[in-house]
C-alpha cells in the first residue's frame, strides 16, 4: 500500500468527515455521557424529556413506555414510545439525525432537559458504539405511520434514512428504539428506574410505564389530569445581562437606537431608566445599537447596576403546584405524612427570576432504604435509632431530576444545613424521610457543564433554605403529635402488660376474681392517663405559639410577599 | 398500716407462720379493696436506705428509722416493683400455707419468668426479688426467716457446744465431734428450728478467714482455751450472725472478733456489734452490741515486729478507712485513734500475717495473751 501523502486537503477532508463524531467523542462528558450507567440514564432523559415536551406541546396528556432489554454484556437495546403528537416524514431526520438542531441555547425560558444531547446525541451514540441504525416508528394520528432507521452522517452531520417505509395502520405517537453498548443498567439512585420514578413525581400529569431488563415492569400513575401551561419566554432583566449579550443582541434588534433597543428588547427598561443611563454612559444612546462596541456595551452593564430596575416578572414560571406534588408524592413515595410548599417566585442575582417548590414526605415507604413500616413502627423506631431509612433528596430543576453531583448542589447543602434536631428528626442519617425539591427558573444556576447541580447562589440558597424550614415545622408537628400519640400508648401498655401479673398474683392469696381487677385496673390506668393528657396539650399549645411567632417573624424578614399564594390552577387550554 | 413498734418486734420472733399468712392475706385484700374502689392500689413498707437509718447509741445497734414510704401501682416508677412484691407475696404465702421454706434464690428463680407479650422478664436478676422481700417483710412486720424464706447458707462453728436441729429428727450433736470442719451453720438460726442445749465455754472468737479457723481447729485453740470458734469466711451471714447474737443474749457468752487490721476487716466487725445498714431493721436480732475486737490492729504490728509483712493500703483503702472514720458508732478515741493511724501509715495488716512469728504463735501467744489481758477494741 502506498504511503499517503498528507496534504492541506486531505487534512481538510479528515477533519470535516471527522468533525461531528470528533465532537462527539471529545465532548462525551460534558453531554453527560460519561460513565456507563450515567450514560444509560442519560439516552432515557432524553427520550423521555423530549416525549414529555411533544405531548405538552400537543395538549396530550403523556403516556411513555420505557423498555430496556439486555443484549450481552454492557450492551442494552432501549425502546421508548409514547402518545405524542408524533414526527412526521420530513421532521424526523432533524429530530433524531442531527446534533444540536432543536436549540434551546439563548432562550429565557423555563424549560426541561437542559442537559444532555438531545434525542439525535442518543442516535449518534449507538451509532458509535454498535454501529447500528436508531429504529422509528411515527404517527400523527392521521394517514399512515410509518417506519424507518436513522443514523447521522458524521461528514455533514445530517440525518441518513433508510428503510423507509408506510405502515398499514394507524397510529399516534412516536416509537424510537436504539441499541447501545459499553453503558450499565443498575438499580442504584442514578440508574434510568430511579430517573423515571422521579420524572414521574415531578410531572404527575404523566403516565410512565418501564419494563426493567429483569423484565419488571412498573407503572407509575397519573395523578393529574391536567396539561401543563407553556412557561412563557422572557426578556432579559438588565440586572443579570453581560457585556457579550448586549453585543449580541444589538447586531441582531430591530430597534434603531441603543435606548429604543434597550426598551424594547429587556424587561423594565423605559424612559426613566434610560434618562438614568445616558448620565451613566460616554456615549450617546440614540447611537444605532448594530455599532455597539464591546467598550460600549461595557458602560450600559456598568450602568444599569446604578439602576434600581424593578424586579423581572415572574409570571412565565410554571410551577408544579402543591396539590399535584402532594398526590403525587402520595401515589409514588406512598408515605404516611406529606406536606408540601410552592413558595411564591423570588429573583436571584437581580434578575432572574426562580421558584422553589417543596415537598417533605414522611414515614410509610419514605426516604432511601425504607422498610415501610407502618406509622406507629416508624415512629417508634426514630425514636430509639433503629429506623433503616435513610434521608433521601430529590433534587429537580425545572421538574427534571438531577441525579448525579448530589454533594455539589445547593439543594443538598442547603437539605443538610437546616437544623433538623430542632423538628423532631434526631438523626438524619436514620429517618424515613424524602425531601423533594423543584427549582424553577428561566435560567438555571447550574454549577457547571454537567447541569446536574446547583450553584451556590445566595437568593436561592436562602430562599431553599426558608421553604425547607417552613415544611420542616409542619412536618415537626405531626411528627411531635405522633410521638405525643405513641408516648401515651406506651405508657399505657407499660401498665397493661403488668396488670394480669398483679391480678394473678393477688388472685392467688385472696381469691378474687382475676378479670374482675384486671377491668378495674386497666381503666384506672386509662382514667389517669387522661388527667395527664391536658397537661400534655398544653404544653403542646404553647410551643405551638412560639413556632407560630417564630414563622411570622420569619416572613416579616422577607422581602417579598408575606403570605402565600395559593397556586393558580392551570387549565387546559 | 403495720408500722414495726417496739411491741411488735418483741413478738416477731414468738409468732406462728399462720399469724404472718393471716398479715400477708390482709395485706393483699386491702389492695383488691382499693382496686374494687378504682383508687390506686397501694401498700406501705419502710424506707430504707441510709436516709432512714439511725444509730442508737444507748442499745448500740443500727436501726431503721420510721420513715414509711409508699409503693404505688399507678406511679410509674413504682409499678413494676409493685408487681414484682404482688409476686413475691403471693409466693411467701405459698410457702407458709404448704410449710416449705426456699432459700432467695429459689424464690427468684420460681418466680422469674417472661411476662406474658413482652420480652420482658418479671424479675432481671436477683436483687431485685431480694428487694421486693425487704419490702414485704416491713409491710406485714416480720422477718425473713418467718417468711419460711432464708439466704443463702455461710460460716462454721466448732467448739463444745450440743444443737439440736427441730426440723431434722430432733438430731443432738455436740460441734467438737463433727470432725476438723465443724458444723455448717444453717441460713436460718431460729430458736424453734435450731435450739442450743448446752454450751461449755467461756467466749466466741469469730474469726473472718477460713484459714485461720482452720489454723486454731489444727491447733486445738476451742478445747484448750474453752472458747467457740466462728469461721465467718468474710463479712458475716445472716444465719452466723443471728447465731452469734444468740450465743451472746441466750448463753451471756462474750464475742470477740478476729479480723484483718483493714477496712474490710474493721467492717465485719461493725456488722458484727452494730449492725448493717441493709439489715437495719432486724439489728435487734442480729447485732451484738457487747462485742468486742481483738485484732489485728495497728499496735499489734509494733508490739510484734510485724512491720516486714504489713501491706501497703489502696488508694480505695484509705478512703473507705476515712468514710468510717465518719460512722457514729466509731466515734470513740481508741477506734479514732487506730483509724488515724492505719491512715497515716497507709498500712494493713492480715490475720495469716502472724504466721510471720511461727504457726501455732497466734494460738499459742497472740490470742490467749490478749484475751486474758483484756486487750481490746471496743
Amino acid at each position: 500500500m502506498a504511503e499517503q501523502i498528507i496534504t492541506g486537503d486531505t487534512l481538510e477532508k479528515e477533519f470535516r468527515e471527522h468533525s461531528v463524531a470528533e465532537f462527539f467523542k471529545r465532548n462525551r462528558q460534558m453531554l453527560g455521557l460519561y460513565g456507563k450507567v450515567r450514560s444509560l440514564t442519560t439516552v432515557v432523559h432524553e427520550y423521555v424529556s423530549n416525549s414529555l415536551d411533544a405531548c405538552e406541546e400537543a395538549h396530550i396528556l403523556p403516556e411513555i413506555e420505557v423498555k430496556l432489554e439486555e443484549l450481552g454484556p454492557e450492551y442494552y437495546m432501549l425502546t421508548v414510545k409514547d402518545n405524542g403528537p408524533g414526527l412526521t416524514r420530513v421532521t424526523v431526520g432533524k429530530a433524531l439525525g442531527q446534533l444540536l438542531a432543536g436549540t434551546k441555547f439563548h432562550r429565557l425560558i423555563q424549560m426541561r432537559g437542559q442537559q444532555g444531547i438531545g434525542a439525535s446525541g442518543a442516535t449518534m451514540l449507538a451509532q458509535m458504539t454498535t454501529g447500528k441504525a436508531t429504529k422509528v416508528i411515527s404517527g400523527t394520528g392521521k394517514g399512515k405511520a410509518f417506519a424507518c432507521e436513522i443514523t447521522i452522517d458524521p461528514k455533514k452531520n445530517q440525518p441518513k434514512i433508510d428503510n423507509l417505509h408506510d405502515l398499514d395502520k394507524q397510529f399516534r405517537g412516536l416509537m424510537v428504539q436504539a441499541k447501545f453498548k459499553d453503558v450499565l443498567y443498575r438499580e442504584s439512585s442514578t440508574g434510568p428506574m430511579e430517573y423515571l420514578r422521579r420524572t414521574a413525581i415531578a410531572n404527575p400529569h404523566s403516565q410512565i410505564t418501564f419494563v426493567s431488563p429483569k423484565g419488571e415492569k412498573t407503572i407509575f400513575k397519573r395523578t393529574a389530569a391536567y396539561i401543563p401551561k407553556k412557561p412563557r419566554p422572557m426578556k432579559p432583566h438588565p440586572n443579570g445581562v453581560t457585556v457579550d449579550e448586549i453585543v449580541t443582541m444589538g447586531h441582531a434588534t430591530a430597534g434603531r437606537k441603543v435606548s429604543s433597543f434597550l426598551k424594547t428588547d429587556f424587561e423594565r427598561v423605559g424612559d426613566t431608566s434610560m434618562a438614568k443611563l445616558q448620565k451613566e454612559v460616554k456615549f450617546d444612546l440614540n447611537k444605532d445599537p448594530k455599532q455597539l462596541t464591546w467598550d460600549e456595551s461595557e458602560q450600559i452593564v456598568k450602568g444599569f447596576k446604578k439602576i434600581d430596575f424593578i424586579s423581572p416578572s415572574t409570571d412565565g414560571l410554571r410551577p408544579i403546584g402543591e396539590a399535584r406534588i402532594k398526590k403525587s408524592l402520595e401515589s409514588i413515595v406512598e408515605p404516611e405524612y406529606i406536606y408540601t410548599l410552592t413558595r411564591p417566585p423570588k429573583v436571584y442575582a437581580g434578575g432572574f427570576p426562580f421558584q422553589v417548590e417543596i415537598g417533605i414526605a414522611y414515614g410509610g415507604k419514605a426516604g432511601k432504604g425504607g422498610n415501610g413500616d407502618d406509622g406507629e413502627n416508624a415512629t417508634k423506631q426514630i425514636m430509639e435509632g433503629e429506623n433503616e431509612a435513610k434521608l433521601e433528596i430529590m433534587r429537580f430543576a425545572n421538574r427534571a431530576p438531577l441525579l448525579f453531583d448530589a454533594g455539589n448542589c445547593a439543594i443538598t447543602k442547603a437539605v443538610h444545613s437546616i437544623e433538623w434536631k430542632r423538628y423532631g428528626v434526631k438523626n438524619l442519617e436514620n429517618v424515613p424521610l424524602t425531601v423533594f425539591v423543584n427549582l424553577i427558573s428561566v435560567h438555571i444556576p447550574y454549577t457547571g457543564t454537567g447541569k446536574q447541580a446547583i450553584t451556590d447562589e445566595n437568593d436561592v440558597v436562602e430562599e431553599l433554605r426558608l421553604a425547607l424550614m417552613q415544611c420542616a415545622r409542619k412536618t415537626s408537628q405531626y411528627i411531635n403529635a405522633k410521638r405525643r400519640e405513641l408516648e401515651s400508648k406506651m405508657r399505657r401498655d407499660m401498665f397493661y402488660k403488668y396488670i394480669p401479673e398483679i391480678a394473678h398474683a393477688l388472685h392467688e392469696v385472696t381469691k378474687v376474681e382475676e378479670k374482675l381487677m384486671i377491668d378495674k385496673l386497666e381503666n384506672l390506668v386509662l382514667t389517669k392517663l387522661d388527667l395527664e393528657k391536658p397537661e400534655l396539650e398544653k404544653e403542646h399549645d404553647a410551643q405551638k405559639k412560639k413556632e407560630k411567632q417564630e414563622e411570622i417573624k420569619k416572613f416579616r424578614e422577607e422581602v417579598f410577599g408575606e403570605e402565600r399564594e395559593e397556586v393558580k390552577e392551570e387549565g387546559d387550554d | 398500716m403495720p408500722a414495726a413498734n417496739k411491741k411488735k418486734v418483741s413478738k416477731i420472733e414468738t409468732e406462728k407462720p399462720k399469724e404472718i399468712a393471716k398479715r400477708i392475706r390482709s395485706m393483699s385484700e386491702d389492695i383488691v379493696k382499693q382496686i374494687k374502689k378504682n383508687t390506686d392500689p397501694t401498700f406501705i413498707t419502710k424506707q430504707r436506705g441510709r436516709g432512714n437509718v439511725e444509730f442508737d447509741e444507748k442499745k448500740g445497734i443500727i436501726e431503721l428509722g420510721e420513715k414509711e414510704t409508699t409503693r404505688s401501682f399507678l406511679n410509674i416508677a413504682h409499678t413494676k416493683k409493685f408487681l414484682q412484691t404482688m409476686l413475691v407475696t403471693a409466693k411467701a404465702y405459698d410457702y407458709l400455707n404448704q410449710n416449705k421454706t426456699a432459700s432467695i434464690r429459689e424464690i427468684y428463680y420460681e418466680l422469674k419468668h417472661n411476662i406474658k407479650g413482652t420480652k420482658e422478664n418479671t424479675f432481671d436478676g436477683q436483687h431485685e426479688s431480694d428487694s421486693c422481700l425487704v419490702d414485704l417483710e416491713h409491710a406485714v412486720d416480720t422477718i425473713r426467716e418467718k417468711l419460711n424464706v432464708h439466704a443463702n447458707p455461710k460460716g462454721t462453728l466448732y467448739g463444745d457446744i450440743t444443737l439440736m436441729d427441730r426440723k431434722h429428727n430432733n438430731d443432738k450433736f455436740n460441734c467438737l465431734k463433727l470432725g476438723r470442719g465443724g458444723w455448717s451453720i444453717m441460713s436460718r438460726m431460729e430458736p424453734n428450728e435450731i435450739e442450743i442445749k448446752q454450751v461449755n465455754a467461756k467466749y466466741v472468737l469469730v474469726i473472718e478467714t477460713s484459714a485461720m479457723y482452720e489454723r486454731l481447729i489444727e491447733e486445738d485453740f476451742a478445747k484448750k482455751n474453752k472458747a467457740i470458734l466462728i469461721g465467718v469466711g468474710g463479712q458475716a451471714a445472716r444465719g452466723a450472725r443471728r447465731l452469734i447474737h444468740r450465743l451472746h443474749t441466750e448463753k451471756n457468752l462474750p464475742v470477740f472478733a478476729f479480723t484483718d487490721g483493714d477496712p474490710y476487716g474493721w467492717y465485719i466487725y461493725s456488722v458484727i456489734k452494730q449492725g448493717s445498714m441493709a439489715l437495719a431493721a432486724h439489728s435487734t436480732f442480729l447485732a451484738c452490741p457487747d462485742a468486742q475486737y481483738i485484732g489485728m490492729t495497728m499496735e499489734d504490728i509494733k508490739t510484734y515486729g510485724l512491720e516486714a509483712v504489713t501491706e501497703k493500703m489502696k488508694p480505695g483503702d484509705i478512703k473507705r478507712a476515712k468514710e468510717m472514720m465518719q460512722y457514729e458508732w466509731f466515734q470513740n478515741k481508741p477506734w479514732q485513734e487506730e483509724l488515724k493511724n492505719a491512715i497515716h501509715q497507709k498500712l494493713r495488716i492480715e490475720q495469716q500475717a502472724l504466721a510471720n512469728k511461727s504457726l501455732e504463735f497466734v494460738a499459742k501467744e497472740y490470742l490467749p495473751k490478749k484475751i486474758k489481758n483484756k486487750e481490746f477494741l471496743p
